[in-house]
């Protein structure tokens, strides 16, 4: 058994942070990739935001090529009102991305800040917040998302609101676990005793050291925004046609999985690739993040 | 710990194999007519129910006064024979004498008496009781205005003959009486049993067949009744299933476990692969499809801006992205009923759209205000809007926004507040084009374009009195084109139709031209395998009568279609 | 332990009621009722159905006249299937979500739990690459074509098992698979990251150097503590999972109540909703209490206050 002392300051890191762990991440080969097709993905989401053209069609262009398999001229088909699928699914990129990244940023933030507060006081604030969360859980996802629809109203907002809304109560719980676990560790213990504020405390005992199941959460809400975007289309607080995104590219071409595959293949695709790349980025991240990690060449 | 995994597949597959490994040969199930109902019936209480769920099972367990034929006129049932007598506003009702319950007591006309009174008592809640409004005093008595349901026009002059009173001329009145909500009622029961009256273990029915087992949300099944007047079905099982995803019906069929499928089975995509089958068959509906304006709300309301947006749609397109056969038609009749004229609607023209536009004041679409269309969500809704915003802005150079939501939003809101344009569909409650064109007077609740227009108004209630059938031809015509023409308060797009698969095996289907599922004629074949050309004759008596369904032979419901559709589900339902 | 038992049933009384007291408001707020369809009705007929539902009531007391009812235990009645209760037709339907859910539930926790510890173990390996790769597929591709695709390739070309429908256990096989791979895949991602983190704790490090085999360790000291974040995903877990999933419900044709979740709302069947939402409450109260029980008993040090 190491003694209190060496506990506690073993967790101290020394230089900047964020230099450190970029530089601990480029020795993961994985993360690397994830990151390159992240970047892409982003690059694409972007470009499409500035109306850079990468298909020589534009999204909403029709034809009367109607669901033509893929081919040199349409890479990856047309759907049922001759539009080209690649551009579509480029240009469905911006809404997918953005959700998936800005919703699982809101339910970090929230989620982190509610969670921590709760597993850290413990007593009648945790119990009080945790009804919360229960009650939170408990309301029908659709009744709130229709209400936001109303209020906030429809586009981008809208559904950046009402998924946001609907997922940050599992962030809160597991931080609130993480950090219940943490507060009985030894080394926490002797920082505690070592008289550190709670705030800096938090940041440089907990957060670190609970971060690891945090991010795979995280990594989690990115995909389910991705597809939950396409329910909410589904209900009617969607985009407006003939705007798309993965999400409603996927709802919208399931059924012709026998007879028109590439409809169904490729926004899934792009979506399992986005999905993969987040979670071995995740990965990395929580790795080289992660002071004790002794990582292996 | 590390061999748990492939163990653990290796399991899986084992219990996937030990389970299930009996391929079945795809035969039927002798003297059984499995189908897919799509979704659970919301009641059985033919008195109140609306939708077309419940009315397809209905169908098959009462009989009315009257009953549709396949060409849409009403044929006797109960009612041996009818008088109409003071010029149509009385009407008398000779009853069968050997039509029984199925608890064996005598169908009376008492039942067709105690039947209209609960449907029009208030605390029913009877949603279909509008229909009723023409006989005396059952609006007053409906609205809690009249308590005396002795001064309402329908009495049982003896235990056999039924006299209904109108306050009007009522042409198309005998239509009416085929309609789920004039059928007859066990007063004792529905008292006896209250809510659960009519569940398999207390409904007491007079059609060709018995309600025996209801599990919600998954089966419904009904036997042969012996008892019925017409002599047993053939059948001895129907067995309704409640899937509502159509991929998964349709995998059924193909799995040799439903034996009759349709549109609400049947997924878009396959309808393609399909097309060519000796199962497959098509024909219209009557429901019609369209887009109203607003003309309370600029720029819609010119006239001229309305024809324009109305010229500038190439309807021939729906077919094309919908795939199912769909009728392109610019007209509110449809083919099939009276008044019908492929010209009363506009003809596709770009250029004079455009003219029409500039004649407005609009020139190439400057100067329009921004203009949106609502839709609710749902994937063949998305396609036609996205396909008409498509052809505004190539044909008119005008750029529409679209606005989807959810079904009960979307309803809400065209009743509140429409916008300038809105996409809806109407489907018949009963086969006369007075169900279509009476949308559009200025009191009906359902015109959420807001147009009122006194000559149209006028035109539709005396086609409603007029005796003489050619005469009410002419005049819905006229109608007609004084809506979809010259005032064009609404873009008309296409009308649905059915699309069927059927297995060789079931004979005798009879595809009566208003797409009630009447089995009572069905029998299945269960010996030798049919070849495919003995099948497509013998699922429909007489080949000629599936040619002639062409158009003339359209079919309908026969309640108020009333879309309960879930949204959520992307149900294709026949009724669109 | 009885201690924060009781404690919670004390607490669930308020959260059920701020649950039913917010539902019934978002209810009302909404727009659209549930007699708002396609074809307009004359005043007269809207008239007649709500006062026989007590919509015509001000909502301050459709509240009242509601809260009375369900402390009495009713539910109230749907407004959608006619002359049914709400107490019938859940009482027709969880059961089915409920053994449905069940099965679910154990295949993602045996392939969730183990594929995770196998991936954390040999992490950096190929099998750990794989494990992973197989758990993002889980997740990204939504329920609907995965149980799509179940069914054409076990239904309708393997025929190893039906194709839908809920007649026997055989039935149950392809819905509790598409009904599982997203948790299993959510349970093995959370495992692996759990183990590695725990792995790397000194008193695992001192098991083993004390010459403790590997599979012991794994299994005494580290599984142990590495559940102690999957229980807290698994509350909320088992409670979404038994109440039932639309998505399967839906696609294999079952009596479930899953389906509930979305069409009473879509339809805009008040007591049915309230109905739902307070069964999913109290499911939910009723699996974090038993997770919370079990972090205790996982993890002595952890007294957990009610």
């Amino acid at each position: 058994m190491s003694t209190i002392e060496q506990l506690s300051t073993k967790r101290i890191e020394s230089g900047n942070p964020i230099i450190t762990v970029w530089r601990r991440l480029k020795r993961i080969p994985t993360a690397v990739v994830a990151w390159v097709i992240i970047s892409v993905m982003v690059a694409m989401a972007i470009a499409s935001l500035l109306g850079v053209p990468l298909t020589p069609y534009s999204f909403d262009q029709t034809s009367t090529t109607l669901l033509a398999d893929p081919s040199w001229q349409h890479l990856m088909g047309t759907d049922e009102l001759g539009r080209d699928l690649f551009t579509r699914v480029i240009y469905g990129s911006r809404l997918s991305i953005s959700i998936g990244i800005t919703t699982a940023f809101v339910a970090l933030v929230i989620g982190t800040i509610y969670g921590a507060t709760a597993g850290y006081c413990e007593g009648k604030v945790d119990s009080l917040l945790m009804r919360g969360v229960d009650i939170a859980y408990s309301l029908p996802d659709l009744l709130v998302m229709i209400l936001v629809g109303v209020l906030v109203g429809r586009g981008t907002q809208g559904i950046l609101f009402a998924l946001a809304l609907v997922s940050w109560m599992g962030t809160a719980r597991l931080v609130r676990a993480q950090f219940m676990q943490l507060k009985h560790e030894e080394f926490i213990e002797a920082a505690r005793a070592c008289g550190q504020p709670v705030f800096p405390l938090i940041c440089k005992h907990f957060l670190p050291n609970a971060m690891g199941p945090i991010i795979v959460a995280l990594t989690f809400i990115v995909p389910s925004a991705i597809l939950s975007e396409s329910t909410l289309s589904f209900i009617g607080l969607g985009l407006s046609p003939p705007a798309c995104s993965w999400g409603t590219l996927a709802a919208d071409g399931w059924r012709s999985l026998r007879t028109h595959p590439h409809l169904i293949l490729f926004p899934s695709l792009f979506i399992f690739l986005t999905v993969l790349s987040f979670n071995f980025l995740g990965d990395g991240l929580r790795d080289a993040l992660d002071p004790r990690t002794r990582l292996k060449k | 710990m590390k061999f748990l995994l492939p163990l653990l597949a290796v399991a899986l597959v084992l219990v996937l194999v030990g389970a299930g490994w009996n391929q079945k040969s795809i035969k039927p199930e002798p003297g059984c007519l499995r189908i897919n109902l799509g979704t659970e019936p919301p009641s059985l209480d033919w008195s109140v129910t609306v939708d077309n769920y419940s009315f397809d099972v209905i169908a098959n367990l009462m009989v009315g006064l009257t009953q549709y034929r396949n060409n849409l006129t009403c044929k006797p049932s109960v009612a041996s024979s009818w008088d109409v007598l003071d010029d149509g506003k009385r009407y008398v009702f000779h009853l069968r004498k050997d039509v029984l319950w199925s608890d064996g007591k005598p169908v009376t006309a008492h039942d067709f008496v105690y039947a209209w009174r609960r449907m029009l008592t208030p605390a029913t809640a009877a949603q279909n009781s509008f229909l009723f409004y023409d006989v005396i005093n059952a609006y007053e008595f409906n609205s809690g205005k009249l308590k005396d349901f002795q001064q309402v026009g329908i009495k049982a002059l003896d235990d056999y003959t039924l006299e209904v009173k109108l306050r009007r001329p009522v042409a198309y009145f005998i239509n009416i009486t085929a309609l789920s909500p004039a059928f007859p009622l066990r007063q004792d029961i529905v008292e006896g049993f209250a809510d659960s009256w009519s569940e398999p273990e207390h409904i007491v029915t007079n059609g060709p067949f018995l309600l025996t087992k209801w599990q919600h949300e998954y089966k419904i099944e009904l036997t042969a009744n012996q008892r019925f007047f017409e002599g047993e079905p053939k059948l001895k099982k129907i067995k309704y299933f409640m899937v509502p995803e159509p991929s998964t019906a349709l995998a059924l069929y193909e799995n040799g476990e439903l034996d009759f499928i349709d549109n609400r089975s049947f997924p878009t995509p396959d309808v393609e692969r399909y097309r060519t089958s000796p199962m497959y068959h098509n024909y219209p509906l009557l429901r019609n499809n369209y887009v109203g304006f607003n003309v309370t709300k600029k720029p819609f309301d010119n006239k001229l801006v309305r024809q324009a947006f109305s010229s500038a749609i190439d309807r021939d397109v729906f077919p094309k992205i919908l795939r199912r056969k769909e009728f392109p038609s610019s007209c509110w009749i449809p083919p099939s009923l009276m008044g019908y004229d492929a010209n009363s609607g506009p003809n596709f023209d770009a250029a004079r759209a455009q003219k029409l536009l500039a004649d407005a004041g609009f020139p190439d679409g400057k100067g329009l205000p921004p203009i949106t269309l609502l839709y609710p969500q749902r994937e063949d809704v998305r396609l036609v809007v996205e396909a008409m915003q498509d052809q505004l802005k190539r044909n008119l150079h005008v750029n529409v926004e679209l606005i989807n939501q959810e079904w009960k939003v979307f309803l809400a809101t065209c009743r509140n507040d429409a916008p300038q344009m809105y996409r809806s569909s109407w489907g018949a409650d009963f086969p006369d084009p007075e169900t279509f064109m009476s949308n559009f007077t200025s009191r009906n609740g359902n015109n959420h374009t807001r147009w009122k227009n006194k000559t149209y108004d006028d035109l539709v209630e005396r086609a409603g009195g007029e005796p003489n059938q050619a005469k009410r031809a002419a005049l819905y015509k006229e109608a007609d084109t004084l809506l979809c023409k010259e005032e064009s308060p609404l873009i008309c797009t296409y009308l649905a139709s059915q699309n069927i698969l059927v297995r060789p095996w079931v004979r005798g289907l009879e595809f009566n031209a208003m797409d009630l599922q009447f089995f009572k004629t069905v029998w299945i074949e269960d010996s030798s395998p049919l070849s495919f050309r003995g099948f497509s004759r013998g699922i429909c008596r007489g080949s000629s009568k599936f040619e002639s369904i062409k158009l003339n032979a359209v079919k309908s419901r026969q309640i108020p279609r009333i879309a309960r559709n879930d949204k959520g589900c992307r149900i294709s339902q026949r009724s669109y | 332990m009885l201690l924060l038992i009781l404690k919670r049933i004390v607490w669930a009384i308020p959260v059920l009621f701020i649950v039913a007291t917010i539902s019934f408001g978002l209810m009302r707020i909404v727009p659209g009722g549930p007699f708002d369809e396609e074809k307009s009705l004359p005043p007269e007929i809207i008239a007649n159905i709500k006062a026989k539902y007590h919509l015509d009531k001000p909502i301050p007391e459709q509240y009242i006249i509601y809260m009375s009812r369900l402390v009495k235990g009713d539910m109230g009645v749907s407004y959608k299937y006619v002359n049914r209760t709400v107490n019938d037709i859940l009482g027709d339907a969880f059961p089915v979500s409920l053994q449905l859910g069940l099965l679910g539930l154990a295949l993602a926790i045996v392939i969730g739990v183990p594929l995770g510890t196998i991936a954390a173990v040999n992490r950096g390996s190929k099998l750990d690459f794989l494990s992973m790769l197989v758990a993002t597929v889980g997740i990204s591709i939504p329920g609907f074509v995965t149980g799509a695709l179940l069914i054409l390739v076990f239904g309708l070309w393997l025929k190893l098992a039906p194709v839908a429908l809920w007649e026997s256990f055989r039935h149950m096989l392809l819905p509790a698979l598409t009904l599982s791979l997203s948790p299993a895949a959510y349970l093995a991602r959370l495992t692996r990251a759990s183990v590695l983190e725990v792995m790397e704790k000194d008193y695992v490090r001192t098991a083993r150097s004390k010459g403790l085999s590997s599979s012991k360790t794994i299994v005494k000291h580290v599984l142990r503590n590495a559940l102690v974040p999957v229980l807290t995903v698994l509350g909320p877990l088992t409670a979404i999972i038994i109440t039932g999933s639309f998505v399967v419900e839906y696609m294999y044709a079952i009596p479930g109540m899953g389906r509930f979740f979305i069409t009473a709302v879509s339809n805009r069947d008040y007591d049915l909703i309230m109905a739902t939402t307070l069964v999913f409450a109290v499911l939910l109260v009723i699996a974090n209490t038993i997770v919370d029980v079990l972090y205790t008993v996982l993890d002595p040090r952890m007294q957990v206050k009610g």
